[in-house]
């Protein structure tokens, strides 16, 4: 049995699973807004010439998924499926993903726009908590951590015995962790900014900075996508790498270390 | 690897209870308002300021979806139709100091301003026109709110399939926007039917349902509470915010 430290700050904790409320209520309530208007164009204004994803239901019972001009059928799934009443009907994500699960424009937005201020607080906070502290260098990669990348990734497909040493976060979790934080987090707030009322209009640029509005909602929904990503690779990691000690040690604070895993940064 | 697998399908469950837990809290009064309490937030920090974009001719777009209630069908819009809506009168009235009529051809003379902006509709989807018509604002100024006014609501000619009448309503401030205008023509062209003539309201800083079609008065209040269902709009009766920015 390893050593245990405290790993994981009380704010860490509760910022952590405040997320994990947080973006489950964005996710489910973002597709019920999607389902509105369930295209996504590569422009500022609504251009079936550039569109990228169209989720749709030709004809009664049949759901059909568009990308890039590419329809495949996806009935039961995307486009016709549960309507979130016991019943079934053309929607584009079906109702047991969505928020609320019939389909209510007006009351995704109420979730949506609540939480996003959830979201952006919780992580506001924790990033100046975290900062100040100085914790955040150890999540972050840096140009020693790359030739450790590949060594880690053998390890993990069982090709090496030992992983390369590294710090408290080994160099694929500092990867993940800094493009969640510095690419993904900042975009998908600042396309949900610009997509957010009354914002375009004090700044234009930023819709802009997207290719325009409906540009805008794209990136914001590619952005979802990778964070959905992250987090069922986060999650398959949880699972993998010891789960109850990764449970506790985000429950509690205290991590029992692992032969392998590093103290220092 | 048992644990693995309990885990597993607890976070299975805890995702695909999301949608249900998420639905019944939806209908829980208290925290529906709580959800709500985000729009005042949003209106106090970031509230009505600033210019919608504007655009060129040539991004006009060819379409411009007609996704209102349906056009009137009534016997009093069908006449001011077949009429060439010469016949048209804007009242506005309330709590204001100068009750006014204004009758179409004094409506046409005051024309003075041409926009090309986006509407974008509270579904997603973004289009681009020409407006041209005149300034909220120099209607108001004309009729003198009184110093008990806050909000100018509009009551228009379409109603729903169960009768109930679209309405929408803007406080002074965003009434006064220089880009809010009593629109009578689109893309140099009379407004048609569809697109909600003779009068209609193009707000092109809020989402499009703020943008009311077939005005047939303007009443000056205090309040927006009594009226209708007491939300300061036909949508905003449905749940839907009523500080709608863009």
């Amino acid at each position: 049995m390893g050593e245990r430290i405290y790993r994981y700050a009380v704010a860490t904790r509760a910022s952590h699973w405040l997320w994990v409320i947080a973006f489950a209520a964005l996710v489910s309530s973002g597709l019920q807004i999607f389902n509105a208007a369930p295209f996504l164009d590569a422009s500022d204004l609504t251009n079936p010439a550039h569109r990228v994803l169209e989720i749709g239901s030709p004809s009664d019972g049949v759901g059909t998924t568009t990308v890039f001009g590419h329809t495949f059928t996806t009935t039961g799934w995307l486009g016709w499926g549960d309507d979130g009443m016991g019943g079934r009907s053309g929607r584009a994500f079906p109702g047991w993903i969505t928020i609320p699960a019939y389909q209510d424009l007006a009351d995704g937005r109420r979730w949506h726009l609540f939480f996003a201020w959830i979201a952006l607080i919780c992580g506001l906070a924790w990033l100046i908590s975290t900062a100040i502290k100085g914790n955040l260098r150890d999540m972050i990669l840096r140009p020693s951590d790359l030739p450790k990348l590949w060594p880690m990734q053998a390890y993990y497909l069982k090709l090496r015995k030992d992983p390369p040493a590294h710090g408290i976060y080994n160099p694929l979790q500092k990867a993940a962790y800094t493009t969640v934080l510095f690419v993904l987090a900042p975009l998908i707030v600042l396309t949900g900014l610009a997509l957010s009322p009354g914002i375009d209009a004090i700044a234009h640029p930023l819709t802009w900075l997207f290719g325009g509005r409906q540009f805008a909602r794209l990136w914001h929904f590619i952005a979802m996508l990778l964070l959905i990503g992250f987090f069922l690779i986060h999650t398959f990691q949880v699972l993998t790498q010891g789960v109850v000690n990764q449970m506790n040690a985000m429950i509690t604070g205290w991590y029992r270390l692992g032969k392998h895993d590093g103290v220092g940064p | 690897m048992k644990r693995r697998l309990f885990l597993a399908s607890s976070i299975s469950s805890a995702l695909a209870a999301c949608s249900p837990i998420g639905t019944a809290l939806n209908n829980n009064a208290g925290f529906h308002n709580l959800l709500g309490a985000a729009q005042g937030l949003n209106h106090a920090i970031i509230g009505t300021h600033g210019l919608a974009k504007e655009y060129r001719e040539r991004d006009v777009s060819a379409v411009f979806p007609i996704d209102s209630l349906p056009t009137p069908t009534d016997s009093t819009y069908a006449t001011l139709v077949r009429d060439d809506f010469r016949n048209y009168k804007l009242v506005v009235d309330g709590a204001v100091e100068r009750r006014s009529v204004f009758p179409i051809a004094r409506l046409e003379q005051m024309c003075n301003t041409t926009q090309i902006t986006r509407h974008d509709c509270v579904e997603g989807w973004s289009v681009v026109a020409k407006w041209s018509g005149i300034r909220l604002g120099s209607i108001l100024d004309l009729v003198q709110p009184r110093s008990d006014a806050r909000y100018a609501v509009f009551h228009c000619m379409d109603r729903d399939d169960q009768g109930m009448p679209y309405y929408e309503s803007l406080d002074l401030h965003q009434a006064h926007h220089p880009q809010a205008i009593l629109a009578m023509r689109m893309n140099d062209q009379p407004i048609a039917p569809d697109h909600g003539a003779p009068v209609r309201l193009k707000v092109p800083t809020q989402l499009g349902y703020k943008s009311a079609k077939w005005i047939r008065r303007i009443e000056v209040v205090g309040s927006y509470a009594n009226l209708y269902g007491g939300g300061g709009g036909y949508w905003e009766d449905q749940g839907y915010e009523w500080y709608a920015g863009i």
